[in-house]
């Protein structure tokens, strides 16, 4: 009875729970708010504000709620949730009792999720029951309605034991490799000519084939296009063989089958359905299988879903007790029977099956005998099996999803320009048609030599055919491969960011994927999660007897506490079952590793208060599904569990009742202080020593909890135990008609005291946040956590800052939050739109209507008008919705932040999703585009990685657009000179080559090694950020500029050349010249212009830009000088034959090659050099400030920084400084003091009146205001201006 | 295909933050490389760092441009013009079809003497060599003496590639259509004998064309067995290896025939024609004087409103005469100095204008 009651008993509990927050009740808990939504403006004053924030929070309202856990931020608002990972964060909003997979609540929450057509297979998320229209729409666009369906409808399978198999089910041998070795080529030439750029070069190498069209000669773009589809096929190959080495290591891992009547290794891939396993402890499992058996008692196992929802928390499951003795290969092999289950689908939460034993009646199989593929057996030494799915039929392998694929906006940006360079090749093909029939009606005639009446039938849609062949090649060949390595380079440089790398989890930042590096760069809008806690370090106990002690590192060490507890002091009764229910209280999962007990939870608060007691020496030890052990001062207490009354937002607090070892029923009761303090019973002590307590916890920033036991009568809890049977079967309104039950329990408390937990940031959340702030990003906190500890975070993180207005929005209906909208926005008035400094606090309900499309619009621009924008209490999908609108009516780029599974769509959702790898398993760094491991190291990312990123890319895009406009625009201007014939002036293959060989390396350095400024300076001047974000370097404008200079290059690339040519007569030995020569003319200078514009580009040369751009110049020579001795020997290329020798003897070639890249280069410099004159830039600023710095010079801030000089070393400094001014604060003086080298005797001049005496030289604090350049400073030995900022 | 699935994850005990998983460190190399700290120059470009490259760039062209001008000055360069559609040309009366073969003389004054080996070209108006039909119509195995493409001339040779069920050698629109005006100079000077000048028709095409890419067919004793199988191209009067007497300049390898088979780059080009050799130092090669051009006109060019040019002219160490590159030189130079002094305007006016005051904050 026990053990089934209990189950069941939890089932419905959380089947209650289910019910009740399906249908959105808000309850009353905002009620106390109510509709005020005004603009508070007291401020709050100083450091003490988290603690006063506690304190009131105490005092007036619930803020000392069971602690929420880290990253479970839970949202308890109206949704339902199909995943475990799902109900632990319901679950985790409080302490519970283990987990034990409710079969009823399971099957409920999935029917309901399918009936909905929601439910994003391995998420959290779930459709809401009443949520807007704009719910549905987020879903839509996220695509999370994927084809479930087709799982849906499943056909039953029957499986026969110890029996050949009938029919034949799926292998268990995996592949998630994308190509094999057979469909490799048709299957990668097809998803590369299903991108349109590639398709377009296939399509022109098409058209070559047709004889008489192509000016180019026939395999000219063949040959650069197999060039491109083999560099990359080799990085597909290489990708998919890692694949293909992982799955094989996964496919022979071993495991044991029972096979002709004994146990066998046998591999992963040899498993096959109707096979019983037997799998050892730590070992993952191979298939789904039904749990037959086990070795601990009451044939429980443990098992490690980490992989599977990212819960690092242990969960017991539990076989039927029917099958419990079949244990030896005699018994199994002897066993015949079959199961009948339904067919694979990819709901964790669900397993309907029968078992039927011959002899026996039919059992039923439920989701807690479905062991899952990738799942890992913890603490159980066997478990034996059936296998019932395999390989990809696994709900494991089911839930393996695609990931949606997020393009970035300078793709998108781009990808429309590639199509407008097509419009206008379209435009010019025409163009230069029409050129063509005027030159033949003008000229046709008479031409005798090319027999123009011959080619007269050719039409129109020939020449153009011609020339769209002819400037295809505008359209940059090489762009998409080179920035595909440039941003797997990219990649990895994030991946090897020392910078990022988390030594107390040695795991570093990973870019799961490389196509939105430049992405980082724009970043506007991130919102992040309460991802900014960190890990838990600290954990105070306190007991209404004895003062706490605030210890560190979850190492609670009260000597006081313990020291009464062992000298008997007059509370040592009441010590002993504090620290008894803490051990007892709770859901944790013990797991062995050795000696040590590592325990999992769900929730670190209850791992941290149970560590916390063991370091008491009240150590839990063991956790049955109806009992837990304790370990206590040595001696063994294993406490019955009758009862977990779990935890609800509405409760807020947890209890469980259980039988003492000495057969005693007590109940055991965790919560906020203002629950436990309404129920305590009169003989209740220490309530005034409890209260102080608590209220000196929550100055200091820690959550609070009371705790407090009552004793049942047997008689009483047998009563209690028909009411609750009753309650639990009600069908309308469970969760307050079991809420009732519970509350009829739950009083009479004795208050045993109370506990204080620390939620400690992780380091440097607060200076991140503020040098985000700085680089112009938008920060909005978007969390499942309640109202008060949002804002606390929020603080804590100076988020807020204390003197920051708040405006509330807590409104319990629709018509409230238009009003409290509209008010606040007229309050606001010419304010709107701007960034103010107000803060904007909002919860789940209200944003439900603040979200309807009436008042959307105002609501977002009140939200844009605050400078940081609280969302407390959404559910994942709530947050989702919030990045979708900033997404679509902000238009910025949004980035979403988060470490647990609830952040999953959100993350999705946002242009950039980061996931936080941390503790709160693998799910959102799983659904996330780059993984960090601290909150802090988004900076380097976002500000040094994203903004370096941005400017690489965004620049080789250009560059490529540029070089290739400025080459191929050069075969327009010729076709004026050449009767619009489509004759080319360049070799065929120099044309083909110029994009895979003599212009690659370039864009390479460009997007590679490309430093706009270092490291240090991004992060110091966060403002540098806005560059990248703005998009300046990186839009229409700049696009068409860069293009109208190339075209400007490329007429005086070809001008300039053909003029020089005008005469033929350029060779000494009045040789006359032809077409090539001075296509070769042009085509060098084309290159080294092209490679120069790439240096003038590069901000910072290192060894690999020189390589690059010298190189490619020189690469260019030794090709022409080899490619002009092939013919006869090879036959290509007559006309090339001697034109090296003719070429590079020539003076006029030598002359040209100075003149000509200059004349291109001048421009663009002059430019340049004007542009960063006349209107500096920050960059230029702090580029000129690093430089110096490299020259050995001190720029300002060094100098602010580290200086000490001695007094006579003034002169010689102000000397240095021309006529740049140097303002000296001195202390104990007014006003900022000069100092020119007019005086550079009398030392300080201010505003060129006043002297300074020598001798108050001191103790001077130098500020500079502008920038230049100081020579090292002498440091003296004898410091008069020690600067200490 | 980006599956969430990682298999490594079944195999290395979970992701690195599940419990007891074993944390392979992935710790990448501290370099300078992998950690982008490679030594770099940064260039800075502002009106005071690019200064000096303008004024330098300034300084250097000018005299450069300053030297080419002058060496381009120097070259003397007479061009007649010998089409003679205006009427009083004495060119005139060739330009109907039926005048054949036509003779004309046209008289010309040399104001200054030519020193040194003077050149002389025919140049070619509005006679687009650069169309790409023209420019194909050729086949350059044949030219280096294939045997087989000399009897089966590639497909890009038509319409030119056979007559009369023979293959055309040279085959190609290009050869069919070479120059066959013939010209002759002579000095008129002061005795009632006008003297010849002599010109020397080898050694005006390149030396690869000559020697490597230009070949007559093997096999043989004489060139007209060589060619056998083949026929003339349409327009010639000759056969090809009846185009020179000189063995050595006769068939493919006929230096005419190669100058012109190199396509010009532009409609209105000029092609080497004839070499005129210094004979001593102490005489100039050309002197000061009148003298007469006989022309044998047979290009026509009228149909196309094309023009005929012969051009003497003297060489330097860059060539023929071409204004273009000094002007230019000095025209890049002086705009670059005046940049320069432009640039420091700027820069002494705007250096002090400053953001650093944001950045100190």
């Amino acid at each position: 009875f026990q053990s089934e009651g209990w189950i069941s008993h939890v089932a419905r509990a959380r089947r209650a729970h289910g019910g009740r927050t399906s249908h959105g009740s808000a309850g009353c808990r905002d009620a106390r708010h109510g509709d005020r939504a005004v603009l508070e403006l007291h401020p709050r004053r100083g450091p003490g504000a988290q603690g006063r924030a506690k304190k009131e929070g105490s005092g007036d309202r619930n803020l000392t709620l069971p602690p929420p856990p880290r990253g479970g931020q839970a949202a308890i608002l109206g949704w339902i949730v199909s995943t475990p990972s799902a109900l632990r964060m319901f679950g985790s909003e409080a302490p519970r009792h283990q987990r034990q997979p409710g079969t009823a609540e399971r099957a409920t929450a999935a029917e309901e999720a399918q009936t909905q057509g929601f439910g994003r297979s391995g998420s959290a998320l779930t459709g809401p029951v009443d949520f807007s229209l704009g719910c549905q729409k987020v879903e839509e666009k996220m695509g999370w309605q994927q084809s479930l369906q087709e799982s849906d409808v499943s056909k039953v399978r029957t499986i026969y034991l110890n029996e050949p198999l009938r029919n034949s089910f799926c292998k268990n041998s995996i592949s998630t490799a994308k190509y094999s070795m057979w469909s490799f080529l048709p299957r990668y030439l097809y998803l590369q000519f299903s991108k349109a750029a590639n398709a377009f070069f296939l399509f022109i190498t098409i058209l070559q084939q047709i004889p008489d069209v192509s000016p180019t000669g026939k395999y000219t773009t063949l040959l650069p296009l197999m060039i491109i589809l083999m560099v990359s096929g080799i990085k597909e190959i290489v990708e998919d063989y890692k694949r293909h080495m992982a799955d094989k290591l996964v496919n022979t891992k071993t495991t044991i089958v029972l096979r002709e009547n004994a146990w066998k290794m046998v591999m992963w891939k040899e498993v096959n359905v109707g096979d019983i396993v037997k799998a050892s402890n730590g070992q993952f499992l191979p298939a789904d299988m039904v749990l037959i058996s086990s070795s601990e008692p009451q044939v429980t196992c443990y098992v490690a879903t980490s992989n599977l929802d990212g819960e690092t928390n242990l969960k017991i499951w539990q076989a039927l007790l029917e099958t419990a003795e079949m244990q030896t290969e005699k018994q199994l092999s002897s066993l015949s029977g079959k199961i009948e289950c339904e067919g694979p689908n990819h709901h964790f939460n669900t397993f309907i099956g029968t078992l039927y034993l011959n002899g026996k009646s039919p059992v039923p199989i439920g989701p807690d005998q479905i062991l899952l593929r990738g799942t890992q057996l913890k603490n159980t030494q066997w478990i034996l099996g059936i296998v019932v799915y395999t390989g990809f039929e696994t709900k494991f392998m089911q839930n393996s999803i695609k990931l949606p694929l997020k393009r970035s906006n300078v793709e998108k940006v781009t990808s429309v320009q590639i199509l407008v360079l097509f419009l206008l090749l379209l435009a010019m093909s025409l163009v230069s048609c029409l050129g063509a029939i005027l030159w033949n009606h003008w000229y046709g005639e008479g031409i005798w030599y090319i027999r123009t009446k011959d080619y007269s039938s050719h039409s129109l849609g020939f020449d153009l055919l011609v020339f769209i062949i002819l400037y295809h090649n505008l359209i940059p060949i090489s762009l998409l491969v080179t920035l595909e390595i440039v941003k797997y380079v990219q990649a990895m440089f994030i991946n090897w960011d020392e910078d990022m790398h988390y030594k107390g989890n040695n795991v570093y930042a990973m870019a799961r994927t490389s196509n939105l590096n430049e992405e980082l760069g724009q970043v506007k809008a991130p919102s992040d999660t309460g991802s900014v806690k960190g890990t838990l370090k600290k954990v105070d106990l306190g007991r209404g007897l004895s003062p706490s002690v605030i210890t560190e590192s979850c190492e609670f060490n009260d000597p006081k506490l313990l020291q009464n507890f062992e000298n008997g002091h007059p509370t040592k009764d009441y010590i002993k079952e504090f620290l008894t229910l803490l051990c007892v209280c709770h859901t944790v999962v013990p797991e062995r590793d050795g000696k040590d007990i590592i325990y999992q939870a769900s929730s670190p608060d209850e791992a941290a208060l149970v560590k916390g007691v063991k370091k008491l020496g009240f150590v839990f030890t063991t956790r049955m599904p109806t009992s837990v052990t304790v370990e206590a001062m040595g001696e063994n207490f294993t406490f019955e569990i009758l009862n977990v009354l779990e935890f609800s937002s509405n409760r807020k607090r947890m209890s469980v009742i259980v039988r003492t070892p000495t057969g005693n029923l007590r109940l055991y009761c965790k919560g906020a202080d203002t629950v436990i303090y309404e129920r305590l019973s009169e003989d209740s002590r220490f309530m005034k020593e409890t209260l102080t307590h608590l209220e000196y916890f929550a100055k200091e920033g820690l959550r609070t909890l009371c705790v407090a036991h009552a004793d049942l009568t047997e008689e009483e809890y047998q009563q209690w135990l028909m009411q609750y049977k009753k309650a639990s079967t009600v069908i309308q309104d469970r969760m307050r008609s079991l809420e009732e039950c519970y509350d009829n329990i739950e009083k009479k408390f004795l208050l045993l005291g109370a506990t204080a937990i620390e939620d400690r940031l992780q380091a440097c959340v607060p200076e991140t946040i503020t040098t985000l702030l700085k680089a112009n990003i938008r920060i909005w906190v978007l969390t499942g956590d309640k109202q008060e500890t949002a804002i606390n975070i929020a603080y804590s993180c100076k988020l807020i800052s204390a003197h920051m207005p708040h405006i509330r929005l807590n409104s319990n209906s629709f018509e409230a939050t238009q009003q409290a909208v509209t008010q606040n926005c007229e309050a606001l008035g010419t304010r709107i739109g701007k960034e103010n400094d107000l803060a904007l606090i909002i919860d789940g309900e209200t944003l439900k209507y603040a979200l309807h499309s009436e008042i959307k619009r105002s609501f977002l621009n009140l939200a844009l008008s605050c400078r940081a924008v609280l969302c407390c209490r959404l559910s994942p999908l709530q947050k989702a919705e919030i990045v979708y609108l900033v997404k679509k009516h902000v238009g910025a780029i949004t980035l979403a932040i988060g470490d647990g599974a609830n952040d999953v769509g959100m993350i999705q959702m946002a242009h950039v999703g980061v996931g936080i790898s941390g503790n709160e398993g693998m799910l959102a760094t799983n659904s996330s585009d780059y993984s960090i491991a601290q909150f802090s190291y988004l900076e380097k990312l976002l500000l040094v990685h994203g903004a370096w990123n941005h400017f690489r890319v965004t620049k080789c895009i250009l560059y490529c657009f540029y070089k290739n406009v400025v080459l191929y625009i050069i075969e327009l201007w010729f076709a004026f000179v050449n009767g619009f014939s489509g004759q080319i002036i360049f070799e065929h293959w120099f044309i083909s080559l110029y994009n895979v060989i003599f212009t690659s390396l370039p864009p390479f350095t460009l997007g590679i090694f490309e430093q706009c400024c270092s490291q240090k300076s991004l992060l110091t001047y966060p403002q540098l950020y806005r560059i990248s974000q703005a998009g300046n370097t990186f839009n229409t404008k700049v696009f068409w500029f860069q293009c109208l200079n190339a075209l400007i290059h490329s007429f005086i690339l070809f001008w300039m050349p053909m003029k020089m040519l005008e005469h033929d007569m350029v060779l000494q030995g009045g040789h006359t010249t032809d077409y090539l020569f001075l296509g070769n003319f042009i085509y060098t200078y084309v290159i080294v212009t092209v490679c120069l514009k790439a240096g003038l580009e590069t901000l910072s040369w290192n060894k690999f830009s020189h390589l690059a751009i010298w190189g490619s110049i020189l690469i260019w020579l030794v090709f022409f000088a080899i490619y002009s001795f092939v013919w006869p020997t090879i036959p290509i290329a007559p006309e090339m034959r001697g034109q090296v020798n003719m070429v590079l003897a020539c003076p006029h070639f030598w002359l040209g090659f100075f003149i000509v890249p200059t004349v291109c280069l001048i421009l663009n410099l002059i430019w340049k050099s004007i542009i960063n004159t006349y209107n500096r830039t920050l960059l230029e600023e702090i580029r000129e400030m690093e430089s110096s710095r490299a020259q050995g010079l001190y720029p300002p801030t060094m100098f602010k920084r580290r200086y000490f000089h001695t007094f006579h070393d003034f002169p010689k400094l102000i000397r240095h400084l021309s006529n740049r001014r140097l303002e000296l604060h001195i202390p104990n003086s007014t006003g900022p003091y000069s100092a020119t080298p007019a005086s550079p005797k009398v030392l300080l001049s201010v505003d060129g009146n006043f002297i300074l005496p020598v001798s108050q030289a001191k103790n001077l604090e130098v500020t500079l205001t502008s920038s230049f350049c100081y020579p090292t400073p002498i440091v003296s030995e004898n410091p008069i201006v020690p600067t200490s900022k | 295909m980006a599956m969430n699935y990682n298999a490594k994850d079944e195999v290395d005990g979970g992701p690195p933050c599940a419990p007891g998983g074993t944390v392979k460190s992935r710790r990448p190399d501290n370099t300078a490389f992998k950690q982008q700290r490679l030594p770099a120059w940064q260039p800075i470009l502002t009106a005071g760092t690019v200064l000096p490259t303008f004024f330098i760039i300034g300084l250097i062209f000018i005299p450069i441009g300053i030297g080419i001008f002058v060496t381009s000055n120097n070259i003397r360069e007479i061009e007649i013009d010998y089409t003679g559609t205006d009427p009083s040309s004495p060119c005139n009366k060739c330009l109907s079809p039926n005048a054949t073969p036509c003779i004309c003389t046209i008289n010309f004054t040399l104001e200054q003497s030519f020193e040194g080996n003077v050149f002389m070209y025919y140049g070619l108006s509005n006679f687009y060599q650069n169309h790409r039909r023209y420019v194909k119509s050729r086949d350059d195995s044949q030219l280096n003496g294939d045997s087989s493409a000399l009897l089966n001339p590639s497909k890009e040779c038509e319409p030119y590639r056979r007559n009369e069920d023979k293959p055309i050698a040279p085959c190609g629109a290009i050869a069919n259509s070479m120059f066959n005006d013939t010209l002759e100079l002579f000095l008129v000077g002061n005795e009632s004998y006008p003297t010849p000048i002599p010109l020397k028709k080898k050694g005006i095409a390149w030396w690869t064309d000559k020697n490597v890419k230009f070949r007559n067919p093997p096999g043989g004793e004489s060139l007209k067995e060589r060619f056998k199988g083949t026929t003339k191209p349409v327009n010639w009067v000759k056969p090809v290896y009846m185009l020179d007497s000189e063995p050595d300049n006769n068939g493919f390898i006929n230096e005419d025939f190669i100058v012109w088979m190199r396509t010009a780059a532009l409609p209105t080009f000029r092609k080497l024609y004839r070499l005129i050799e210094r004979k001593s130092d102490l005489h100039p090669t050309l002197p000061a004087g009148r003298y007469y051009l006989n022309i044998t006109y047979n290009y026509p060019v009228h149909s196309f409103d094309g023009r005929k040019r012969m051009i003497l002219s003297t060489i330097s160490w860059m060539g023929g005469k071409n204004p273009f590159l000094g002007i230019a030189y000095i025209a890049i130079g002086s705009i670059s100095f005046l940049l320069g002094v432009v640039l420091l305007v700027i820069n002494h006016k705007y250096r002090n204008s400053s953001n650093t005051a944001d950045i100190t904050i």
